[in-house]
């Protein structure tokens, strides 16, 4: 019944399996690196023309989306919470932008961006003060955010109204044949690196999604945390909205990006983030984000049959996750 | 299924007692927490079983009930040795548990709680695995009347006041007669502790009640309860049975002594420590929260350690949450350094320079999965951070002073804390909030709960050291000793109420003192 009691007097001897994790810690550090060379090398071995051709490009193009809404993604889990909203905010910003962009130019991009950043910061503000889990919150936010784009662009698709001239450049080529917008979410990544490892924020997060308790026993503000998290899922899912104009110059509710969500968790997860909250390395969610990326390319050019690729989706997700998941023993099973 | 020992229709020594323990011995490495007891619980009698925390009562009670096997020593049930090796054996030789902490199920009904019990029959209540209500709920009616409740099988244990929970665990306890076929003997683990004064009466008049059904072992720290309710008391004291009175032949007085044994004396203390000077770090006027406590007024000043005395259900670790801001209180006021803050909050408590190490050290006071570095500065960075910016170096080598200071084994403050033994974890812990140079109170739940002598020292030093900067100590001891020994202000709290405050320094306590003030 009370599980504190029996614990009272355990916690000095420690069994020997817990000391052998320094194999699996550096796993845990390169595993998603692993994986993803390992399905790119697939790739390549069945279609050497893959790295001469456009491959990379059209990798970086899938990853960069999946890569922009992971991010968002991981730092949501890092405080224990996740976010199903993340993609319908990014079709709405979206169509924000491609309403504006023509009339305001660069001022659209702060708009849109910023709209998705305020109803991130909404959510959290909601999870914090009312305490409804994340999961039923963002998953009501999800339902309102389509129904709102839905209504604003009258079930059509949205063109940029005038010129995209200034996005143009995003996804021209820049390094190893990937575009700009791929470097510049791998940027971002590097920010939340940083962010994690090198400020009292971020270990405020991981503290909050490791133990929320004790992290409130230590004085920390697990709300503005929660918020925060949000927020920055929030800007993610704006900077992915950039994206789906800069590439395609309109949007829909049923168009690019529409479908991010599942991949976008994936890729966080693939990259080594713990669903349970506490553990996340932004730099591996990058080789998350190019596994999934990969995936649908993988099985195409090893001849899955079109029918079969979410088979082939699932399995890989599967055994990704199985060997780079962080393992304790007894440990509690969500 | 649990098989009785006894099978049905077995005739009985009538004679023999239900219960003998002889030489009954059992150590937990180099300490013994119950040694050579000897004891007979006799059919149709209730026996109080009393003594201080750590005397042994809670060891022999699992003994008793199969979750412990005894070093050496035997048990006879019925006249019949017996040996516990699980708890199902002792449900087997008749023996019923009512449990310290509820046990019950709070959303479910009486009835299911009560066909839930570890003894209940695969019986006539269930079909193919489904309840029929029906027969469920006459059955516990039926177990029920026995203990004389007419609690409604059908409502739900949540909705039921402790009182009438406490009697449902009763009359569950009980149920153990049908498998074992025998008189069951009920031990009741503090049972009253967390009623009100006035909700005891019922349940003292049920527990004498049980002298018909068969047996029963009640343990309390109230006295005079003991002495209205039982047959005869045992006492015990550093694991030995030191008496085994009837109640008609002691007086409170005589108990008081034999748990307490010698009379600890607080030692001399140096001159001018711990006065009552300047602004109190800590001042607390007229706090309640329902049910847990009323009109509590304290003050503690800087360098000065005051500790609170009390037994479970004093209220006493509930005041020291309300004060850090862990949980909330009806009325009141709470003063830091001579502040009343509004709305007050754990986050605010750490800004202004109060810190609490809890009790459930491993839920609330440490993110296990970080590094014990990391945990060391997660609450005052100091020279770890700059603004919003963490300096790892900077951490490294404060983390490393750090452990120097506190003696944290082993050297690796870049390991995850939880990885790291309990002793060592409270080091960290406190050392967190120590780090912190404003800090103006140091509020400590059970600080040495579950630490080794060496651990123990260590934290005893860094309190003393902390009061000698000029913090102001608030202190929940495990023991009255350990209270004596740290404590300039002594302040004892029974129910929920503050029942004595004794100054130190111009007076000399004695636990016996405290412990008249605690039951």
């Amino acid at each position: 019944m009370n599980s504190s009691a029996p614990t009272a007097g355990t916690s000095v001897s420690e069994s020997p399996r817990q000391r052998r994790v320094s194999g699996l810690g550096i796993w845990q550090s390169i595993g998603p690196v692993v994986v993803c060379l390992a399905l790119l090398a697939v790739v390549v071995i069945s279609n050497p023309a893959f790295l001469t051709g456009g491959g990379p490009g059209i990798l970086a193009l899938q990853g960069t989306f999946i890569l922009l809404v992971a991010l968002g993604q991981a730092t949501v889990l890092n405080v224990g919470s996740i976010d199903l909203s993340n993609a319908a905010m990014a079709v709405l910003s979206a169509m924000v932008l491609a309403m504006t962009l023509g009339d305001l130019g660069p001022i659209a991009l702060v708009i849109s961006v910023g709209l998705a950043t305020l109803i991130g910061a909404v959510n959290g503000l909601l999870i914090a003060y009312t305490q409804v889990p994340s999961f039923a919150l963002t998953l009501g936010t999800l339902g309102i955010l389509q129904a709102a784009s839905l209504v604003i662009s009258d079930a059509t698709t949205v063109y940029v109204k005038g010129s995209s001239d200034i996005l143009m450049p995003l996804f021209g080529n820049f390094f190893l044949k990937m575009p700009w917008a791929f470097w510049l979410a791998v940027l971002l990544a590097i920010v939340m690196w940083l962010l994690f490892k090198f400020t009292r924020t971020g270990e405020a997060m991981t503290a909050v999604g490791l133990n929320e308790t004790g992290a409130i026993f230590a004085g920390i503000g697990n709300r503005q945390v929660k918020v925060m998290a949000f927020a920055i899922s929030g800007f993610f899912a704006g900077m992915a909205g950039v994206m789906i104009i800069a590439q395609g110059g309109a949007a829909s509710s049923f168009g690019l990006g529409s479908d991010l969500l599942l991949p976008g968790i994936a890729a966080a997860i693939v990259g080594g983030t713990a669903i349970t909250g506490g553990v996340t390395n932004p730099l591996l969610v990058i080789f998350g984000s190019l596994t999934v990326a990969l995936i649908p390319i993988a099985s195409a050019v090893v001849g899955v049959p079109a029918t079969a690729q979410s088979l082939v989706y699932g399995l890989v997700i599967i055994v990704a996750v199985a060997l780079t998941m962080q393992r304790q023993s007894n440990a509690i099973v969500k | 299924m649990t098989t009785s020992l006894f099978p049905e229709g077995i005739a009985l020594d009538p004679d023999a007692p239900a219960l003998r323990l002889t030489g009954i011995t059992k150590s937990f490495g180099k300490v013994t927490a119950v040694e050579d007891v000897s004891l007979e619980i006799r059919r149709n009698e209730v026996v109080g079983l009393i003594g201080e925390n750590g005397a042994g009562k809670s060891t022999l009670l699992k003994i008793l009930t199969g979750i412990y096997q005894p070093d050496s020593g035997t048990i006879e049930a019925h006249g019949q040795v017996v040996r516990f090796r699980r708890p199902q054996d002792s449900v087997a030789a008749g023996i019923g548990v009512v449990h310290q902490e509820q046990s019950l199920l709070t959303n479910l009904s009486v009835a299911e709680n009560i066909a839930m019990s570890a003894v209940a029959r695969k019986d006539a209540a269930t079909r193919y695995g489904i309840y029929r209500w029906k027969r469920l709920n006459q059955e516990a009616e039926a177990v029920l009347a026995r203990v004389g409740s007419s609690v409604d099988p059908r409502s739900i244990v949540g909705d039921l006041p402790f009182v009438d929970r406490q009697m449902v665990e009763i009359a569950r306890a009980l149920r153990v007669d049908e498998v074992a076929h025998v008189p069951p003997v009920v031990i009741l683990d503090e049972p009253t502790s967390v009623l009100e004064r006035d909700e005891t009466a019922t349940l003292e008049r049920e527990i004498r009640a049980l002298k018909e059904l068969g047996s029963a072992i009640f343990v309390s720290h109230r006295l005079d309860e003991v002495m209205r309710i039982c047959d005869r008391v045992l006492v015990m004291r550093h694991g030995k049975l030191v008496a085994d009175r009837p109640v008609s032949e002691v007086t409170q007085e005589e108990l008081f002594h034999l748990m307490v044994g010698h009379e600890s004396r607080a030692p001399e203390r140096p001159e001018g420590r711990g006065l009552a000077t300047g602004v109190p770090a800590l001042e607390i006027k007229g706090l309640s929260h329902k049910g847990a406590y009323r009109d509590v007024s304290l003050s503690v000043y800087p360098g000065q350690c005051v500790a609170i005395v009390g037994t479970i259900g004093s209220g006493r670790e509930e005041v020291c949450r309300a004060i850090f801001g862990a949980d909330s209180y009806d009325s009141g006021q709470i003063f830091v350094d001579g502040k009343d803050i509004d709305h007050w909050s754990m986050r605010k408590a750490v800004r202004n320079g109060v810190a609490y190490v809890p009790a459930e050290r491993k839920v609330e006071g440490m993110v296990g999965g970080l590094s014990a570095a990391e945990n060391l500065t997660l609450a005052n960075p100091g020279p770890a951070a700059i603004g919003p910016f963490l300096r790892p170096r900077a951490r490294r080598k404060l983390a490393a002073e750090w452990f120097e200071k506190l003696d944290v084994r082993p050297l690796n403050p870049q390991m995850r804390l939880e990885r790291f033994s309990g002793g060592n974890q409270q080091k960290v812990v406190m050392g967190k909030w120590l780090m912190e140079e404003d800090l103006k109170l140091l509020v400590l739940d059970h600080p040495l709960r579950g630490l080794d002598v060496g651990a123990a020292e260590t934290v005893n030093a860094q309190i003393q050291e902390a009061c000698s900067r000029g913090v102001g100590v608030l202190l929940i001891a495990d023991t009255l000793e350990e209270a004596l020994d740290m404590a300039h202000v002594i302040v004892v709290m029974r129910d929920g109420e503050v029942t004595a405050h004794h100054d130190l320094s111009v007076e000399s306590t004695t636990s016996l003192d405290l412990l008249e003030r605690m039951v």
